[in-house]
């Protein structure tokens, strides 16, 4: 028994190891966590739009296509028009004009792609978010983070490592994009938005995994229970 | 030809087709010989005992699940990543396959971690048991190999740079290591070669542990399983078919597996990964911290607690392969830790340093943790060269007469 204790203190020691050195961000309850039905297509819908008016500038969203919002429930309709608003077809990969080159050349950085990015970065859908609230011109915090200055090419942010990002601040202010249903686009509410849309790019499988997981694990606990029954049964004998 | 001379031999394959096969192939028999009615085990087997089946089902899953893997996969640096996300978004149920893959590889290890520990606790190492646990030690190895390589497959950046890293430890051999290591990345870096041969080799020793197991089985039924009292059995009564008892008990076992393995699958895939492995690996960016997956942590922490990176190497591999002269350290007659209240309390020592290696192994290998490091790897070491000396002082509680 004492070792079943101890590799269950391992399980959970591991991650915790792993979160060492990250900058710790603010956490927030995210309408993808928990159990979910559905995403939700008008958060979606938002997102996307921030994430294509805004970020596709200089992103890419690499995994993604039109077609595949057709798996949360918008209409072959919707998503030609989507697209066609882009001049794009429903099957074109999203990806930004801008060439990773001339995106080098300009923030003298890589350009990630977002597709993965709720995945890629220590604190997850938290990170991003908090990426991109996380700009700040206030001197004193500026200077108490960076006592010799924000380098050139290069603004300061909160929740980035070293908190000297290349990417100017893409949420400068509220309506950069006009939301279909009439919600209030606020800095903070592009950022939820769009880091929801990017959780579903991150893991398009996310909400069918965790209900399939439902119903494997009712299994299991049917099946265990059974079979430590008759387990029981069959030693009764033995002694 | 070894050829019998010819008994009845059975002709009715309608009527008798057990019998029929039984004549020409007695496959069937050995089986059951193997893992069913005709395997008597010690009655008083604990839960621990479990374990052994369950890393058995373990390599199964490891088997199956990477081989739907293989059907989509492609090992070229330039489509690997994306493949594995072809395999996550556009293969029907890719996602859950390779979830299973990847905590599947995890759980193996914690299995084997127990199965291991349990061999030590009751001292199943020991005389006749030998051969059995060299083969055991053997497959350990080919595993950690296996895994190893694997992780490098998605290449992502925790891959690239978790390659370098550990193949750059081979450079430490006298006069031929470099030309060693660039033999191993067919090339001056890690890169395509590099990437071919992993796959190669990763898609290969699975099927090797697979032989080893057959014959770390065949090595177990010369003289049974040990038991948790360590004595061996006396009197026929002691022992239980291995059908239907422990089949039955390790289906239990198997459910209480599946179930934190399947939350782990369907609500926790990446909890036991890194993050930095979902960014394309990148031989131009190094990751402010490079650390292997979790169950490679102890070893790693052992090399780098030695300042001397020659010594480090030494001591980690020497930390696995101490455990072959395992059997001739530890002298006593008496096997299971139940009796031997010295080396009962050493054995928890020894795991407890083990877990703290494995936390100090995620660590930066600075300030406190280099020494805590150092600390625990006496410790580890300690444990095996103390053994001859506490087989000769430490007084044996007395053994009962037959299993308990
Ligand atoms: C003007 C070009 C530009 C726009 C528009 C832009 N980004 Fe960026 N982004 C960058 C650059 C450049 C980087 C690289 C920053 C670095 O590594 O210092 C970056 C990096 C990031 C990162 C990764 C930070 C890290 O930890 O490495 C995230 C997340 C991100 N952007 C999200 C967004 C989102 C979401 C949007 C849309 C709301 C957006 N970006 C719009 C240029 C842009
Ligand atoms: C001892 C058994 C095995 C172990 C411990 C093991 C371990 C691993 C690990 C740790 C990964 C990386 C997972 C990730 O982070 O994405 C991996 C990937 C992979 N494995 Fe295995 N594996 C085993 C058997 C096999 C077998 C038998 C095959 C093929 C028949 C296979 C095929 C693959 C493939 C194609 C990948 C790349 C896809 C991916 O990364 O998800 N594996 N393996």
């Amino acid at each position: 028994m004492r070792f079943l204790l101890f590799s269950f203190i391992a399980l959970l020691l591991a991650p915790a190891a792993f979160a060492g050195g990250a900058v710790e961000v603010e956490k927030h309850d995210w309408d993808f966590q928990g159990l979910p039905k559905e995403w939700d297509k008008d958060q979606l819908y938002r997102g996307y739009a921030v994430a294509t008016q805004v970020c596709m500038t200089c992103h890419g969203m690499k995994y993604i296509n039109h077609r595949q919002l057709m798996d949360v429930g918008f209409t072959e309709a919707e998503v030609k028009a989507m697209a066609a608003e882009l001049n794009m077809s429903i099957n074109d990969k999203l990806v930004s004009g801008l060439e990773p080159e001339d995106a080098k050349e300009l923030y003298g950085k890589e350009v990630p792609d977002l597709s993965l990015i709720n995945k890629a970065r220590a604190g997850l859908a938290d990170y991003t978010y908090a990426v991109l609230v996380g700009y700040s011109e206030d001197p004193d915090e500026i200077h108490h983070a960076l006592p010799d200055g924000v380098p050139e090419g290069a603004y300061y942010n909160r929740a980035f490592p070293g908190h000297a990002i290349a990417m100017p601040s893409p949420l400068t202010g509220p309506d950069l994009v006009e939301y279909h249903d009439e919600t209030e686009a606020s800095i903070e509410q592009m950022a939820k938005d769009v880091t929801y849309f990017l959780q579903w790019t991150a893991e398009p499988e996310l909400l069918e995994r965790k209900k399939l997981g439902v119903y494997v694990l009712l299994y299991l606990l049917i099946f265990t229970v059974l079979a430590y029954l008759t387990k029981r049964a069959i030693w009764r004998d033995v002694h | 030809m070894a050829n019998i001379p010819p008994k009845k031999v059975e002709e009715d394959i309608i009527r008798q087709p057990y019998r029929w096969l039984e004549d020409r192939l007695p496959i069937i028999s050995f089986i059951d010989n193997a893992v069913g009615r005709g395997y008597l085990a010690p009655k008083n087997l604990n839960y621990l005992w479990n374990f052994g089946s369950l890393a058995g089902i373990a390599l199964v899953i490891q088997i199956l699940t990477g081989l739907f893997l293989a059907m989509h996969y492609k090992a070229d640096v330039n489509l690997a990543f994306d493949s594995v996300q072809h395999i996550m978004r556009d293969v029907q149920g890719g996602w859950l396959i390779r979830n299973l893959h990847m905590v599947g590889a995890s759980f193996f290890f914690i299995v084997v971690y127990a199965h291991i520990a349990r061999g030590l606790y009751y001292g199943s190492y020991k005389k006749p048991r030998e051969v059995l646990w060299w083969f055991g030690i053997v497959i350990f190895l080919i595993m950690m190999a296996t895994a190893f390589l694997g992780y490098v497959l998605p290449w992502g950046q925790m891959s690239f740079w978790g390659a370098t890293v550990i193949t750059n430890l081979l450079s430490v051999i006298p006069f031929i290591g470099d030309d060693v290591v660039i033999w191993l990345w067919g090339g001056y870096s890690v890169g395509d070669p590099t990437l071919t041969r992993f796959y190669a080799l990763h898609f290969l020793l699975p099927f090797v542990i697979v032989g080893l197991v057959v014959i770390h089985i065949w090595a177990l039924h010369m003289h049974g399983s040990n038991n948790p009292t360590g004595i061996d059995l006396k009197k026929k009564s002691e022992a239980i078919p291995f059908h239907p008892y422990y089949t039955i008990k390790d289906v239990f076992g198997l459910g209480v597996y599946l179930i934190p393995f399947c939350f782990m699958v369907f609500y926790l895939p990446e909890a036991l990964g890194h993050t930095d492995n979902y960014i394309p690996a990148d031989p131009m960016v190094t990751p402010a911290h490079i650390v292997p997956e979790w169950y490679f942590l102890p070893f790693y922490a052992i090399l780098r607690a030695i300042p001397i990176k020659e010594l480090g190497v030494v001591a980690m591999f020497g930390s696995i392969l101490i455990l072959f002269i395992l059997p001739w350290l530890d002298r006593s007659p008496v096997r299971s830790a139940r009796y031997r209240p010295w080396f009962r309390q050493m054995v928890y020592i020894f795991i407890a340093s083990v877990f703290a290696l494995g936390y100090l192994g995620s660590q930066p290998p600075e300030g406190i943790y280099v020494i805590m490091s150092q600390f625990f790897t006496a410790v580890y070491f300690g444990f095996f060269l103390l053994l001859p000396l506490v087989a000769k002082l430490e007084t044996p509680k007395p053994l009962p007469k037959e299993i308990t």
